[in-house]
């Protein structure tokens, strides 16, 4: 499941890890690249909401999963042609694709996490997952860039094709994520029959009409994640000349301590998930978060302290509340809903973000970096404050520990299990009024007549006699 | 929580209070009058008088580009002193004396700026002049063998502003068939900011020179530059180089050093001579953030430092320049490895406070307190106030324990 992602953030990045490899061989300027990143994100605003719905509602989640996926295959490959036939407007519409399917996946990846492992180690999966995206990332910048003097030695010439030809190349990460929801899909499948559960079939389906229902514990989640993230991202984006600036970091100074948020979710994520696993709380965790990155926030704008204690803080608080925070979803939700609420958070997160990247800017370009600071720790600040508390009143089970969220997991376990019992049965029920095969029919005759049948022919196994192998 | 708010305000009107008492260290507004060339009828050369006259005291800016661009700063403690110019003495060979400020008693000090030479090298590799092999430098371009313009042209009352536009005479390539070098001077009658990029904090007893080159060809891939700066100073005086690094970029966006060459203090109302800048320059006219150059300076070389033989430095501070006074020189380079390189915009600006007194310096303004105060300031109030409230009620219940006890 976490190969699923790899594919499509190791290819959202190629375009920044051969940033002067595309603009050379594509002769465009900076303004001109930035729009392959545009044409990514802008679309996603809306495009992720549907794509989350699309998977609650029409396409199911296995199907929806290897749609977006190809998708993304698809998306990629345009890209690469595009390179190949040094068409720049090609490969705009490749990423436009692209993003139909990127995000969207990554919110199919979302609820297939929580379809799988809700009640058991959602936050440890939730940070597996974020350490993949960050890892598919890095390997993105150091290989690409290794490829590209590679193919460029094979070829013996630059330009275009070897741009294409290497982008090709990444491409096949995005057939290995394909490959992964087709395995994904089959064992979901598998599962659902050994373990006799079904999808969609609760009789509540999800309407448009639903977000507005949305309880306001998930809404303040969704501004949590948005204010977190357009604090911490757009913060990162703009920081390299910060640290060259204010610390008289080198360039290769700045690039690294500027990457080290992401360098540092990747091995975190997974420990501090399996941590939030055991302690549960996951609203302490989130405050934890948000104070440290506000110290972290505060100590970047007033202190010339070496910034990488700051920077190493905000990446232990990143992987913290990334963690703790995407797997709130799932507890105030309902099952049938969870797509859209995730496709949901996505959306106003990467409006969120596109916005305030266009406005840390503008403040950045008149008021400086110091300002954007306190801009920043004041959002931290109002979120702690106005936003966490009323959540942990209104959040009902968000904080609890993990012994009490398993005991009234087990009662609703229990519950759930009577349920399921019934629709068995009733299904049995039904089942006996269904054509039957002769096996099951000479059983039933059999009974009739009053033979002793094995103990193991009991009635509620009757559905699996259906299947002669069980027998054998 | 009315309290806290209260609390909030006053704390808010005692710094924008203390915000504007310390606002304004220039003092008095000046009255500024432009003269050019005072005394001669021609426009061949170019000398800009600005008359800077306050309370009981007059600046003298003598800026020219007779010889190398040199700005002359007299200070007088007379309001009506004057500057005369003896011509047929200044364009001689020997200009030494042609240039006094009267009567000669009111002078207090005097100093001189001197810019002399401009250096292109190929910054490809590394942007730090000290580390640059010499065969990556192009030939110096020497300020005092430029032609300049009239700056009668560019002259601008109102604003108080006038340009020095020079291109080099000895132009084989032809790098300034479209191009050239200029120095453009501002001067100020009271204190304020500047509403354009680096936004300079400026005092009525200051002038800024902003050193642009315009569409210069460079001369190869890569091409920086970097400015020569020198300095005079009277007998005893000494110049010293300053870095003040502050937390504070409000008014120059990613900017977080100034630097600053000041003199010795001194027990009159003349106060130390400065030139300032902060570490950046522009690669466009309408400077914005992301047309900003790193701008490096290096340390301040005062061995046997020499002026270029032609400038009005020697013309008012004489012969004896070179042996009674301190030359102290200074080089400041533009551009990093991370800036784009000059020749894709083929523009440089970089900006200089010149004057008296203690120089200007940077606070917070009055939005960032506020904002600070409230947002992070209000968090500790709660949290204070939460733990007061969470007492007096645990104390009161103890007390109603306790008479119920009593009762019992």
């Amino acid at each position: 499941m976490c190969f699923l992602g790899f594919g499509s953030y190791f290819c959202y990045d190629n375009p920044a890890a051969l940033q002067t490899q595309v603009q050379g061989d594509m002769k465009v300027d900076t303004t001109t690249f930035m729009a392959l990143y545009a044409w990514y994100s802008w679309p996603n605003v809306i495009l992720c909401f549907f794509g989350g719905f699309l998977i609650d509602r029409v396409f199911g989640i296995r199907w929806g999963t290897i749609i977006f996926s190809i998708f993304v295959c698809i998306g990629q490959v345009i890209f690469a042609l595009g390179a190949l036939f040094n068409a720049f407007w090609l490969m705009e519409l490749g990423r436009f694709v692209f993003g139909i399917g990127g995000e969207s996946l990554a919110v199919a990846q979302n609820t297939y996490a929580v379809s799988w492992f809700k009640g058991k180690e959602l936050n440890l999966v939730f940070g597996l997952q974020l350490s993949m995206a960050r890892i598919g990332s890095t390997v993105n910048m150091n290989v690409m860039g290794l490829i590209y003097s590679r193919v460029q030695e094979m070829l013996r010439s630059t330009g275009y094709t070897t741009l294409g030809v290497t982008l090709m190349i990444g491409g096949v990460t995005c057939i290995f994520s394909l490959i992964c929801a087709l395995v994904l899909a089959y064992l979901d499948r598998r599962a659902e029959k050994i373990l006799c559960k079904e999808q969609g079939k609760t009789g509540e389906v999800i309407k448009l009409t639903d977000v507005k229902d949305f309880s306001l514990s998930l809404w303040l989640i969704f501004i949590i994640c948005v204010c977190y993230y357009v604090a911490v991202f757009p913060f990162i984006g703009l920081g390299k000349v910060f640290f060259i600036e204010k610390f008289k970091f080198s360039s290769k100074e700045a690039s690294a301590i500027n990457s080290i948020v992401y360098i540092i979710s990747a091995p975190m994520s997974p420990a501090f998930g399996f941590l939030v696993d055991k302690l549960g709380r996951n609203i302490t965790w989130v405050l934890c978060a948000v104070v440290t990155t506000l110290a972290s926030c505060i100590m970047l704008a007033f202190t010339f302290w070496n910034p990488w204690i700051a920077m190493c803080l905000m990446g232990v608080a990143y992987s913290l509340l990334a963690c703790a925070l995407w797997p709130m979803v799932a507890f105030v939700v309902p099952d049938h809903q969870l797509g859209t609420a995730y496709g949901f958070m996505q959306s106003i997160q990467n409006l969120g973000l596109a916005i305030i990247a266009i406005a840390a800017g503008m403040i950045l370009d008149s008021r400086g970096y110091l300002f954007l600071e306190v801009f920043f720790s004041a959002c931290m600040c109002y979120m702690g404050q106005v936003i966490l508390k009323p959540l942990s009143v209104t959040g009902g089970d968000l904080n609890l520990s993990s012994r009490k969220r398993e005991k009234l997991q087990k009662l609703a376990a229990a519950e759930a299990e009577n349920q399921e019992k019934l629709r068995c049965q009733n299904e049995d029920d039904l089942a006996k009024l269904q054509p039957q095969n002769e096996f099951s029919l000479r059983n039933r005759y059999l009974s009739r007549l009053g033979a002793q049948l094995p103990g193991n022919y009991a009635a509620c196994h009757l559905s699996a006699l259906a299947h002669k192998s069980v027998l054998k | 929580m009315p309290g806290s708010s209260g609390g909030c305000l006053s704390v808010l009107c005692l710094l924008g209070s203390f915000y504007l008492l310390a606002g304004d260290p220039g003092g008095c507004c000046r009255k500024v009058s432009l003269q050019y060339n005072p005394g001669l009828n021609s426009s061949s050369v170019n000398l800009l008088h600005v008359r800077a006259v306050g309370c009981n005291n007059t600046l003298h800016y003598v800026w020219s580009s007779i010889g190398a661009p040199t700005a002359l700063l007299v200070y007088t403690d007379s309001e009506s002193s004057a500057l005369r110019v003896n011509w047929t003495k200044l364009l001689s060979p020997s200009p030494a004396g042609a240039i006094v400020v009267e009567p000669a008693g009111s002078v207090l000090y005097s100093t001189a700026v001197v810019f002399s030479r401009v250096f292109e090298y190929n910054g490809a590799n590394t942007s730090d002049l000290t580390a640059v092999h010499e065969d990556n430098f192009y030939p110096t371009y020497d300020l005092a063998d430029f032609s300049w313009e009239s700056v009668n042209r560019t002259l601008n009352e109102t604003a108080l502003s006038a340009t020095f536009q020079g291109v080099s005479v000895s132009d084989p390539k032809g790098a300034f068939r479209n191009g050239s070098i200029s120095f453009r001077v501002t001067a100020y009658e009271e204190s304020s900011r500047d509403t354009l990029l680096p936004r300079l904090l400026h005092t009525a007893n200051s002038s800024k020179v902003e050193f642009i080159v315009n569409r210069v060809a460079p001369r190869g891939n890569g091409s920086r530059f970097a400015l020569e700066i020198i300095t005079v100073e009277e007998k005893g005086g000494r110049k010293t180089l300053e870095s003040l690094r502050s937390i504070n970029d409000e008014y120059t966006p990613t900017i977080f050093e100034v630097a600053q060459l000041v003199s010795d203090a001194r027990n009159d109302s003349a106060g130390p001579s400065f030139l300032q800048w902060k570490a950046t320059a522009y690669s466009s006219q309408n400077a914005m953030r992301e047309d900003s150059y790193h701008c490096r300076y290096y340390p301040l070389q005062t061995a046997n430092r020499t002026l270029p033989r032609l400038s009005i430095a020697h013309a008012y501070f004489g012969e004896a320049l070179a042996s009674q006074h301190s030359v102290a020189a200074i080089n400041i380079s533009f551009g990093s490895e991370d800036n784009e390189a000059y020749e894709e915009k083929g523009y440089l600006s970089w900006s200089a406070l010149i004057g008296f007194g203690t120089p200007p310096k940077d606070t917070f303004s009055p939005l960032v307190m506020a904002i600070m105060v409230v947002a992070l300031g209000t968090p500790v109030v709660l949290l204070v106030a939460g733990s007061f409230v969470v007492l007096l009620v645990q104390k009161k219940r103890l007390e109603e324990m306790a008479a119920k006890d009593h009762l019992a």
